[in-house]
């Protein structure tokens, strides 16, 4: 096929669409946690990937469609996260202001440890093989293009999630709780935020975001104990991008990367998939060397 | 701290270490000989890793890349070049490819320092290998390479270059620069130390010794696959070893790569996930237990405890 033709089809908007919707939705959890904690979470793709595997196993044992287990598996994310808080970050929390620094650099420093024994573990219990399962995969054709039914499904959550989302951090008072914690910390503690409020319902509502993505991509491709790292990658991309706290720039972000990712493989090989994330990844952070505290800082 | 009788007993043990290390190949066996090539390989690598990340708190996660870089180097010029032009010529290289990246590099920082660098580093992993694809190459084996007496001695000499250079630089005027960059940044700047220079110097100093241990280590194994030497366990190895160890001086790294490789020659061969596994609450338990660990320098958690003490106070 002509290069034109390939790039004109709706077919590759389509797909791109979808990645990018499962980019926003992990990106989302990653932003609520560094907004709030100033931990970057690299864990959080190792999350998706165990959101995967409940969704595999809820489908491939007890015969439940993923779309129904969906919303159980985000709540025992959203059960994981609050309990890792309580027991581990609270703790790495309570330091000086002034070591603040030190403490995001130690926390990246716990959550990559957490990110090696969730890898590994997984490995162990479920063996380092690809996994996939079918489910919805007919073929729906809206013109030209055609979508399987797990994608339009895929697409729909995601994006329905992150509006959710969106719509909860400008509208409702908890939401705008949380996002004052995410601009200034401190003045939300003065004008009597609970903070430490704010900051488990991050946790938990980041780690049911993720597990969520994990269960809608495990309807997509196969994965394996070891496919989250990507997620976690074009989750810090979408939120470089995007910014802090702003979950419709974050939004369009992703749908961004999502095109550039398929696009470019589509124009050259999956060979170029990871060097083009990756790519993508390291030019992000060089263009804004502050990382994701670029936007906010020229607003004080 | 750095008392006369912590010098001595440093100064015996380092004694003591050279000449078992040395006469090692003169006695044992193969694999013995093989596994004390392992261990002096982890300790260059992680001596030159402090160079940069203890001494300036830039905590690198990629330092892979240069270790594969020289392997890579060491591969595709086999049979063309001597090795030991080879060898040195890896080092260059790595020294360049640091120097070259380092300006942008080294304005990221905290952590996102540490992930731009694992990015990074799997971006050239990833490049190479679809460069090697592209050409049709899987894997490739080095085919008469030299002997294992050989490759040992080399290795041995990086690692005493590599533990010289750290002794070296923590206690040079330079490393003072470096040390009170990594305490405030801004404040050292205002000093006077030349901060930009100094950072690129020691990320610089830090990439060529490893760039040359990985051209020593594609001779050890001949089989060259290219995860196998961008594998980003390296780089968390070398972290967990030096963590493990503390301080910002040569002698906390002879500490953690000896107790590291400990558990390493047990589970590495026979359970690699749970070698893992354990590396990964190794890091968790340090620096839970010792939250300033990466810094280590004791002076500083002293201070530090005093303004938490201050803090406690409401």
């Amino acid at each position: 096929m002509p290069v034109f033709d390939v790039l004109s089809s709706g077919q590759l908007l389509f797909a791109a669409l979808v990645t990018g919707s499962l980019y926003a939705l992990v990106a989302l959890g990653l932003n609520l946690v560094y907004g709030t904690m100033r931990m970057l979470n690299v864990a959080h793709g190792d999350l998706v990937m165990l959101g995967a595997y409940a969704g595999y196993w809820a489908f491939s044992i007890a015969g439940i469609s993923p779309l129904v287990a969906a919303p159980a598996v985000a709540g025992l994310g959203a059960l994981l996260g609050y309990a890792l808080y309580k027991g581990l970050f609270r703790r790495l929390l309570a330091v000086a202001p002034a070591d603040a620094g030190r403490m995001e650099g130690n926390s990246l420093l716990l959550f990559f440890g957490l990110s090696i024994i969730l890898q590994n573990a997984a490995a162990m219990l479920f063996t380092p093989n690809n996994r996939a399962y079918q489910y919805l995969d007919e073929v729906w054709r809206v013109g030209n293009v055609a979508m399987t039914g797990n994608r339009i499904a895929a697409l729909v959550v995601a994006g329905a999630t992150c509006i959710g989302v969106a719509l909860f951090l400008g509208r409702s008072m908890a939401g705008l709780a949380m996002r004052s914690v995410i601009e200034r910390r401190e003045a939300a503690y003065i004008v009597g935020v609970d903070v430490d409020r704010v900051q488990w319902s991050s946790f938990a509502l980041g780690f049911a975001s993720a597990a969520l993505a994990g269960v809608l991509m495990s309807m997509l491709e196969q994965f394996s104990p070891f496919s989250g790292f990507p997620f976690t990658i074009a989750g810090f991309i979408v939120i470089i991008l995007g910014g802090l706290g702003n979950v419709m720039a974050g939004l369009v972000a992703a749908l961004l990367l999502g095109v550039i990712e398929t696009y470019g493989v589509a124009l050259t090989s999956a060979n170029l998939r990871s060097v083009l994330l990756y790519g993508c990844f390291v030019g992000a952070l060089l263009l804004f060397p502050n990382g994701l505290l670029a936007r906010r800082s020229t607003r004080k | 701290m750095n008392n006369l009788w912590g010098d001595r007993a440093w100064l015996a043990a380092v004694t003591i270490g050279v000449i078992a290390m040395s006469a090692l190949p003169f006695v044992a066996n193969d694999y013995l000989v093989g596994t004390g090539l392992t261990l002096l390989m982890w300790l260059a690598l992680t001596q030159s890793w402090c160079v940069l990340s203890k001494m300036t708190g830039y905590v690198s996660l990629g330092h892979v890349v240069f270790y594969g870089l020289g392997a890579y180097l060491m591969v595709v010029t086999w049979q063309q070049l001597p090795f030991v032009v080879v060898i040195l010529a890896a080092g260059v290289l790595a020294a360049l490819f640091a120097a070259l990246v380092g300006l942008p590099v080294l304005r990221v920082r905290g952590p996102y320092f540490v992930i731009l660098t694992f990015g990074l580093a799997e971006l050239v992993k990833f490049s190479i290998m679809a460069a090697e694809s592209a050409s049709g190459t899987a894997s490739r084996i080095l085919f008469g390479t030299p002997d294992l007496v050989v490759v040992y001695f080399s290795m041995f000499a990086l690692a005493l270059l590599a533990t010289g250079l750290l002794t070296w630089v923590s206690r040079s005027r330079f490393g003072h620069g470096l040390r009170s960059l990594r305490e405030n940044e801004e404040a050292a700047e205002t000093l006077g130390v030349p901060v930009v220079r100094f950072k690129l110097i020691a990320f610089v100093l830090s990439a060529a010794i490893p760039g040359m241990v990985g051209a020593v280590m594609a001779l050890r194994s001949t089989y060259f696959v290219v995860g196998g030497v961008f594998d980003p366990m390296i780089s968390i190895t070398v972290i967990a070893m030096a963590i493990l160890g503390g301080g910002d001086n040569a002698k906390g790294p002879v500490l953690g790569v000896v107790f590291l490789f400990l558990i390493q020659e047990l589970l590495w061969a026979n359970a690699p996930l749970l070698y893992m596994i354990i590396l990964g609450a190794i890091l968790i338990t340090f620096v839970l237990l010792l939250p300033n660990g990466l810094v280590g320098l004791a002076g500083a958690r002293t201070r530090r405890r005093e303004a938490r003490a201050v803090e406690a106070r409401p």
